[in-house]
């Protein structure tokens, strides 16, 4: 028996103990082709997926490293039957490659003709290839390399693109590091995405996203093209670059439902791309605009399915894409994985949250019981009708005023989802409300305001669930969310995390009604967190006093 | 060797030397034994095989055995047979190798058995001529053994008989092999524990023809997170073990069960669990291996079914074990080429065995793997020891290559547990109740869940003992989240109850329910207070009614929508009998009546009308024939004589259809319908077509 610290299981599951001395080379071994599933205090379980698999041999692992790193961490023997799963799954990438050829153009070649030939009769790739040059090779349409990726890992032959890039107008990005600078993890994230040339980047909420999409413009040196989600989130990437890097204003474009500016790095809002006009996205052709050297997705976990398919034309640029969290609740990682890329970087919010970057955060559920005439009212209610009735109880709207009161003097927002009751509760609070409906320039005023102190209480929807920098914030009270939706209580979670000064840690309370749909959303969201490895506790409304 | 007496018939010491293809000590040594072994004995006139060994070793050269027939009775000199062969023309040749590769026989229609070499006209001739095929009866001409033997070059067999196959080995740190098998060892054991556990709770039933279904056992393959071949094999190894058998369940039917012995079994250390199953592996007759492949009827086979069992199977996998346990230590079966190797060798060792073995042989090394009998291509230390049926060095081996049982679990705020290695058993078995299994192989992951602490408090735990075992189980401090969650299911576990009552009283006056319940003569109407104004009864309605009355209370009974029913009786009365049919039916019935009598008496009529004058000539049965014949062919209508069942003569007209195995179909006018007649019983036959007047 090996004293290790990993146990490999047969479904696949890794489990890691980190109290173990030899967890951290462990980690640091087994990191580049497992996914991190669940980080709770004492045993991290990381899972082995072709995905991961394949994106460790896209960054230059091969099966026998990591079977190695298995067996030489494993306490217990490690099944058979998967070590020659792992060597199998890993043989399949770049059996295809993606080339550039001299006369041809770009062309799908294989070493190993029967995968080609199994690649040619399928139904759905037969359109995007050319003529046969010879046994071995086929010529593609340039127009289909990003299908083509995609299509080919569904078929599960994923290809190794080595078609290059183009390296776009040239125009000069410098960091201006003044006052600041770079963090280890930021630096590492940005040149392993370059070395890399296209791929993800997954940081937690906080940690500087939009430092590492500078860097990596700075790398590119060319004309760059950002899509983000919302025109706030845009407004502040543009103060971030101006800050960050020596472009100036002038030089960075909006493009917006507002604004239609178009300069050497164009901030353009994922829903102004998807804006249909009889059908025809109006807007594409700001995608050609001027010939982009790089491409940066921010939020690429929210990425609309329209970009998807417009980005499979863009396979020839590089492409960057940041997120904090890459579960899509749509499940469509495959599809970030081959249009955009890879993950290059991943860093456990642990792990940053420990060198001090993002501020620990303490997790509170409050559980607040319905009053007889609601229960009734509930039990009676139609399925659809029930979350909304348990989610806007009036119990709750006590619970967060006795919160608040706990919580005078720190910035707090408190964010739901239904309207009426943001409404009822910004009316009680004596807050303003920040809702869809809000005017631009107003939420812009409002947090503002919210930054430099004057207003100390936000009542928020979920339009600011996203990229919307409030470092002040300390205390976030969620009233109502999404049917349990883990990547917004990653958002919003991570509108607490910026770091704080005298190392203050942050709080984070979600209000539930017990015995509700809403309670058991409410242990989905939680299961996320613990397996984030935030410790939550739940208390009683009644004992909400006496925990302090 | 004895093949090459066989073909040899009687032969002496040093030929035999010369045409097997062996060295000449292997061979004489073989020869001693074959005499020992008296099928083989020493005639005057040199070695000759027993009677009937020559037709016990028939078959080619996949039977081992060289497809050479006896030799002829004067066979010449080796020199004088390879004289002849050199005189045959290239295609006369290529016929006789073509013969001798297809046992030695061949048959030919036409060709002359006695010609000369000159004026052969065909290959076949030719070589006939030159006594190189010898004609027997019926065209069959067949290659003498000499002749064979000349041909392959002096030997019976082509190729050299006392070469042992090698086995393709590559190089593996025993240590790996024996950690490899401890590891599966231990899959194999807790897998097996899964499955009966399992089993005992949710029984699968047994097929009529006694195994277990297809989809049970696809079941219980997804169950145990295996594919379906280990699932059966699993189960098959149980069975033998005694583990497993099939028995009545509480409705009486037939399941499959954990035996007596499994809870024996389950309560060992996991070596000693493993050694019985290693054990009970290595001798039983079944063949897991054939679970899911078609039987030579085309029907699948099923685990457990009671014909999967063959007496070769023991033998074989000791046959393989032994090979791989001769193997130097530090070498293993190659990955991929070595399993052939191995079946190649085992063949040359056993060659009269059937094809089969060959199967069982290569199924073995793989079962062995399951078993943790074999690690990565060997054979592990424990599994010499059980391939020796030494049960104690056994679990001497293997204990130090299992993993350590742990006595605690690490919880996580996420309400997981994670068993950083294999539970004690009892532990185990707690925990099981307790949360639902997440993930297992090694370690095991619990998760805590709503229903799965639900689940514990039916099986009658209360929040504190939940509290206490969870905390004396684990090494780190319990999560918060897992203490509300357990708190949170006792608070509303039960608020809801259910029970059994035959009858309920309800009044809004609780004295008089209170008087009710306390009425001493109410004592045997099994009353109880469920709420302030509601008692239930353990006594029927019809029961309790006239006793409440009894007791001076003025009840109504209430309807199951809630309304009162009144408790009148019901005056009795019988519904009005009808007649069966309407007029209109009775009216068609009769006219049906009237019309088939009319058709009977007309077919009478026109059989009279055309009887004959004269008496009736008694036809015999072969002119009755003829004359049917005739009506058949065409299709006349004839009237006959026909005696029924009780000797009643009668007339009938009929359509003579067909006539079959001495019953005339026909199609009979008076019952107008085909009917058979037989044809010993028709009397007359006279057609109709010449009515008389």
């Amino acid at each position: 028996m090996n004293d290790g610290p990993l146990i490999v299981q047969s479904d696949k599951t890794l489990l890691l103990e980190i109290d173990h001395p030899r967890a951290s080379d462990a980690r640091k071994a087994i990191a580049p082709f497992a996914e991190l599933e669940r980080s709770p205090e004492h045993i991290h379980t990381y899972r082995l997926t072709p995905l991961g698999l394949w994106n460790a041999r896209a960054a230059g692992h091969d099966a026998e490293q990591v079977v190695d790193a298995l067996l030489s961490f494993s306490r217990y023997a490690v099944p058979h039957a998967l070590l020659v799963d792992i060597a199998e799954t890993m043989g399949r990438y770049g059996r295809l490659r993606l080339e550039k050829h001299p006369t041809h153009g770009l062309v799908l070649s294989s070493t190993d003709r029967p995968v080609l030939e199994e690649v040619l009769r399928a139904k759905k790739i037969a359109g995007m290839l050319g003529n046969r040059i010879d046994d071995d090779s086929v010529v593609v349409h340039s127009s289909e390399r990003g299908n083509l990726k995609q299509a080919l890992l569904k078929l599960g032959w994923p290809a190794e693109d080595f078609a290059g890039y183009v390296d776009g107008e040239a125009h000069p990005i410098a960091l201006d590091q003044d006052g600041w600078e770079l963090r280890k993890y930021q630096q590492e994230a940005a040149e392993s995405f370059w070395h890399g040339g296209s791929g993800v980047v997954v940081l937690p909420c906080g940690a500087g996203k939009t430092i590492v999409g500078a860097a990596a413009m700075a790398q590119a040196q060319a004309t760059t093209l950002i899509l983000v989600t919302n025109t706030v989130s845009a407004r502040q990437w543009k103060d971030e670059l101006v800050k960050r890097t020596s472009l100036t204003a002038d030089e960075i474009g909006e493009y917006s439902g507002s604004v239609k500016e178009v300069r050497p790095v164009t901030i353009a809002t994922y829903q102004v791309l998807t804006t249909r006009r009889k059908g025809v996205y109006t807007h594409l052709e700001l995608l050609d605009a001027r010939d982009w050297g790089l491409i940066v997705y921010d939020e690429v976990h929210l990425l609309p399915a329209p970009i998807f398919r417009m980005t499979a034309n863009l396979q020839a640029r590089r492409r960057i894409g940041l997120t904090a969290t890459l579960v899509r609740e749509d499940g469509r990682e495959g599809e970030v994985f081959s249009l955009i890329g890879p993950k290059r970087y991943d860093a456990p919010w642990k792990d940053i949250e420990a060198q001090g970057w993002i501020a620990p955060a303490d997790c509170v559920e409050v559980r607040v019981t319905l009053p007889e005439g609601q229960r009734l009212a509930y039990a009676v209610a139609e399925p659809e009708e029930r979350y909304r009735l348990a989610s806007c109880t009036h119990a709750k709207i006590d619970v967060v005023r006795r919160l608040v009161d706990q919580h005078e003097g720190q910035p707090t927002l408190v964010i739901g989802q239904y309207l009426d009751q943001l409404d009822e509760l910004a009316e009680l609070l004596g807050a303003p409300v920040i809702k869809g409906e809000t005017p631009v320039k107003e939420r812009q005023r409002l947090f503002d305001a919210f930054r430099s102190g004057e207003e100390p209480l936000l009542v928020v929807s979920k339009v600011a669930n996203f990229s919307i920098d409030l470092p002040s914030a300390e205390v976030a009270i969620q009233v109502s969310g999404s049917f349990g939706s883990r990547q917004e209580e990653a958002q919003r979670l991570g509108r607490l995390l910026r770091p704080k000064g005298e190392g203050k840690s942050a709080h984070f309370y979600t209000v539930v009604s017990r015995d509700t749909v809403d309670a058991d959303f409410a242990q989905n969201r939680q299961r996320f967190l613990a397996e984030q490895g935030y410790a939550y506790r739940i208390i009683d409304a009644a004992d909400l006093d006496t925990t302090r | 060797m004895l093949d090459a007496l066989v073909v040899a018939n009687q032969t002496t010491q040093s030929e035999l030397l010369r045409i097997v293809h062996a060295d000449p000590a292997a061979t004489e040594a073989a020869t001693e034994r074959l005499v020992d072994l008296a099928l083989v004995w020493e005639s005057p006139g040199g070695l000759r095989p027993l009677s009937g060994v020559g037709e016990a070793l028939r078959g080619d050269e996949s039977a081992g055995v060289s497809g050479l027939r006896p030799m002829s009775a004067e066979p010449g000199t080796p020199e004088v047979v390879a004289a002849r062969l050199e005189a045959i023309s290239p295609r006369a040749r290529a016929l006789l190798e073509h013969v001798l590769a297809n046992g030695g026989e061949g048959t030919t229609g036409n060709a002359r058995r006695t010609v000369s070499a000159a004026d052969a006209a065909t290959p076949v001739e030719e070589l006939i001529a030159h006594r190189l095929l010898i004609p027997r009866d019926g065209g069959v001409l067949v290659l003498p053994g000499e002749v064979g033997i000349a041909l392959r070059g002096g030997y019976t067999t082509t190729s050299p008989r006392d070469e042992v196959p090698e086995l393709a080995t590559s190089e593996r740190d025993p240590a790996l092999v024996d950690r490899t098998a401890g590891g599966a060892a231990f899959d194999v054991v807790r897998r097996t524990e899964l499955l009966l556990d399992h089993w005992g709770l949710e029984p699968p039933a047994t097929l009529r023809s006694g195994g277990l279904a297809v989809r049970d056992l696809k079941a219980t393959a997804s169950e145990l997170q295996v594919s379906e071949p280990e699932a059966g094999l699993l189960i098959e190894v149980a069975s033998a073990a005694g583990l497993l058998t099939s028995a009545a369940d509480p409705d009486g039917s037939e399941v499959w069960l954990p035996t007596d012995a499994f809870d024996t079994w389950a309560a060992g250390s996991t070596a000693e669990r493993w050694a019985t199953l290693a054990l009970a592996w290595l001798d039983t007759t079944r063949l897991p291996s054939l679970i899911g492949a078609k039987d030579p009827g085309g029907k699948t086979w099923n685990a457990l079914a009671p014909d999967l069992s063959s007496v070769m199977a023991p033998e074989a996998r000791a046959l393989a074990l032994a090979q791989l346990a001769d193997l130097a230590p530090g070498l293993v079966l190659a990955t991929g080429t070595g399993v052939p190797s191995l079946v190649e060798r085992v063949a040359w060792l056993r060659p009269r065995r059937p094809s089969v073995h060959r199967d069982l042989v290569a199924a073995a090394v793989h079962e062995a793997g399951l078993l943790g009998l074999v690690g990565a291509g060997g054979l592990s230390t424990a599994g010499r020891a059980v391939l020796a049926h030494d049960h104690d060095a056994a679990l001497a081996a293997i204990t130090p290559h299992l993993p350590h049982p742990v006595d605690h679990v690490l919880l996580q705020a996420d309400l997981t547990a994670v068993a950083p290695g294999p539970l004690e058993t009892e532990l185990a078995r707690t925990l099981h109740l307790l949360a639902d299994v997440e993930s297992r192989g090694g370690a095991t992951v619990y998760r805590f869940t709503n229903g799965s602490v639900r689940r514990a408090f039916d099986a009658g735990w209360s929040a504190l003992e939940v509290h206490e075992f969870v905390g004396s189980v684990s090494r780190t401090p319990i999560p918060q989240p897992l203490t509300y969650l357990v708190d949170d299911v006792a608070r509303t576990f039960g608020t809801v109850r259910v029970g059994h009552a035959e009858a309920f009283l309800r009044a809004d006056d609780e004295a008089a329910l209170t008087e009710l319940l306390h009425h001493p003569k109410a004592s045997t109407l099994g009353l109880r207070r469920i709420a302030p104004t509601v008692l239930i009864s353990s006594v029927p309605v019809d029961v309790l009614l006239p006793r409440l009355r009894g007791l001076g209370a003025a009840p109504v009974v209430e309807a199951p929508d809630g309304t009162v029913r009144v408790a009148r009786r019901d005056l009795l009365r019988a519904r009005r009998p009808r007649s069966s049919r309407t007029r209109g039916a009775a009216q068609a019935r009769a006219q049906a009546t009237v019309a088939s009598v009319v058709t009977a008496i007309r077919s009478g009529d026109r059989a009279t009308a055309s009887r004959p004058t004269s008496p009736t000539i008694a036809t015999t049965p072969s002119s009755a024939l003829a004359a049917l014949r005739e009506a058949i062919e065409s299709r006349e209508t004839v009237v006959i004589g026909y005696v029924d069942n009780h000797g009643a003569s009668s007339d009938r007209v009929v359509d003579p259809l067909r006539l079959e195995g001495g019953q005339l179909m026909a199609h009979d006018h008076r019952s107008d319908d085909e009917r058979l007649f037989a044809v010993h019983r028709i009397t007359t036959v006279t057609p109709l077509s010449a009515p008389q007047p």
